[in-house]
């Protein structure tokens, strides 16, 4: 996925596992820009009594790279507090929750908001209110309001933080089947009957963190860019949770004793970098490393595992990717140092020499009128790789590239037919993303969503 | 405490706590005990030796990391947890 479990350690600490970024100008409010970074995936809706939350043991940021370095010249950290109202219940909510202050909700969360720049960290909010998860029906019985009321407004910016849609969506099942995609399933190595894909995300929450920011804030200059080429038009993005290094069980309590300095445990920016990018064996070490350490990750971006697969697996149908044996240049620049003038008519977002995984926006350019969900390789400027939307459908933009599509960009190549037309089969049938701010759709109630079925052969 | 005397102090008190978890007192005070500075650390603290051929200890403290070079404290904790 995304980067939902895509390392082995991280799959094991769900709470703090980050599983998509997202940057891009605000469709309402272009004068700022949306970060959002999800985390703790494939949410049941109905996972109580004990339902998801952050941890308030884990610390979660958004950092913004502007001076080329691929280091944080702002950092935005959220931290967590959860509280237990009533601590002679089993309860989630001892009755109706229809205000997010309510004191039926047994088990509310609340975060602080600390902005970090230039080695001075300044509380920018204190005390904020998540809302609950979306329980069900009978509890939380207008959710879209409580989800309104967690909506918060820090001076010139706006904040969220609790459960949403996922709004990724992917054919897990088949992608993870060797490689499948089921609309090619004739062509497969194994061959099976084409069928439409299926959207393994579709009906999972998630928990977000959503923070709409003016772009004076963000740029190096603190100006607003007003034309793609401005130097100082593109910012990096990316998240990390961290956890304290020590962990110690306390039996007497069931609880567990944190000790030493916060230490990063999960990173994310590009979706499936980590996940498609980098071996199984590195997927640790490379949540534990800053994005300025990517050169030694270049290899697997210049040589990706998976365009090396696709000709085995769909033989005949790459012919071109086969025979092209070059370090892809494409890949590179796509998912490394971003895309320099010259390779896309009206669009830059390099940010310099240095390799690094960032989600690379381009401030400078507006908001599409009708976005197209495949982004730049679609001919919307506006969309992934130039930062990501929420509906952006980066498996298609991905694979495709992967494919080769991209290679022209950057040097003599004919694509094969099929990398035009190579996807999983999913269309987005995850919740609805909203117009507005937090953006990624209302997130599926317990009561509500009906389990999918499962077959074992 | 000689070998002895530790193997036996350890059986004791391995007998009132559980599975692999002993309590261990090393030593009576000596000449070379060690008191309490007015700034030592007053919550949990603990105590890592991720290379026991080394002579570094990491103490974790509060949000600290505090990296000490002392082969005789890393030599006496190896003792104390090894051996029984």
């Amino acid at each position: 996925m995304s980067s939902h479990r895509e390392a082995p350690e991280i799959a094991k600490d769900p709470v703090a596992d980050g599983t998509d970024v997202y940057a891009f100008v605000s469709p309402k409010r272009p004068d700022s820009v949306t970060l959002i970074a999800n985390f703790i995936p494939l949410q049941q809706p109905d996972g109580g009594p004990n339902f998801y939350e952050f941890g308030d043991d884990v610390r979660y940021e958004i950092h913004v790279a502007n001076k080329g370095h691929a280091t944080a010249d702002i950092t935005y950290r959220f931290q967590f507090t959860t509280t237990i109202r009533d601590p002679k219940t089993f309860l989630y909510n001892t009755g109706q929750i229809t205000d997010i202050s309510d004191t039926t909700w047994n088990r509310p969360q609340t975060y602080t908001v600390t902005m970090i720049q230039n080695g001075n960290a300044r509380v920018l909010a204190r005390n904020l209110k998540c809302p609950p998860v979306n329980v069900g029906t009978r509890s939380t019985p207008d959710y879209a309001k409580l989800s309104a009321q967690a909506v918060h407004d820090m001076g010139s910016r706006k904040v969220f933080a609790g459960q949403r849609a996922d709004a990724f969506h992917v054919d897990l099942g088949s992608i993870f089947d060797l490689g499948a995609l089921r609309p090619f399933n004739d062509v497969h190595l194994i061959s099976m009957p084409v069928m439409n894909g299926v959207n393994a995300v579709q009906s999972y929450n998630v928990h977000s963190i959503a923070l709409q920011v003016p772009i004076k804030e963000l740029t190096r200059n603190h100006d607003m860019p007003t034309h793609q080429s401005h130097p100082g038009a593109v910012i990096g993005v990316w998240a990390t949770a961290s956890r304290r290094k020590s962990r110690i069980f306390d039996n007497e309590t069931g609880t567990y004793v944190k000790t030493g300095p916060w230490e990063q445990v999960s990173r994310l920016a590009n979706p499936l970098f980590n996940e498609v990018i980098v071996p199984m064996a590195e997927k640790d070490e490379w949540n534990a490393r800053p994005p300025s350490g990517d050169s030694r990750y270049a290899k697997y971006v210049n040589h990706p595992e998976l365009a090396g697969l696709l000709p085995v697996l769909y033989p005949g149908v790459f012919p071109n990717l086969q025979a092209y044996t070059k370090a892809r240049a494409d890949l590179h620049a796509i998912l490394l140092t971003g895309i320099p003038r010259g390779v896309v008519r009206g669009f830059q977002n390099y940010t310099g020499p240095v390799e690094a995984d960032l989600l690379r926006l381009n401030v400078a350019i507006p908001p599409s009128a009708s976005p197209n969900n495949l982004g730049v390789v679609g001919g919307d400027l506006a969309g992934f790789p130039n930062g990501r939307r929420v509906d952006d459908d980066v498996v298609t933009i991905e694979l495709r590239a992967i494919a080769g599509l991209t290679i022209p960009l950057v040097d003599t190549y004919t694509p094969d037919g099929a990398a035009a037309a190579i996807d999983d089969g999913t269309t987005n049938t995850n919740a609805a993303a909203r117009v507005y701010f937090p953006y990624l759709g209302l997130p599926g109630g317990g009561y509500q969503t009906m389990p999918g079925t499962t077959q074992a052969s | 405490m000689d070998d002895t005397s530790r193997r036996r102090f350890l059986a004791v008190a391995g007998a009132g706590v559980a599975a692999g978890t002993v309590a261990v007192t090393t030593g009576t005070a000596s000449a070379a005990e060690a008191s309490r500075k007015p700034d030592a650390a007053k919550e949990s603290v603990v105590a890592y030796i991720k290379d026991h051929r080394s002579t570094e200890l990491r103490l974790l403290v509060g949000e600290r990391e505090v990296i000490v070079r002392d082969r005789d404290l890393v030599n006496r904790i190896l003792n104390a947890a090894g051996g029984n």
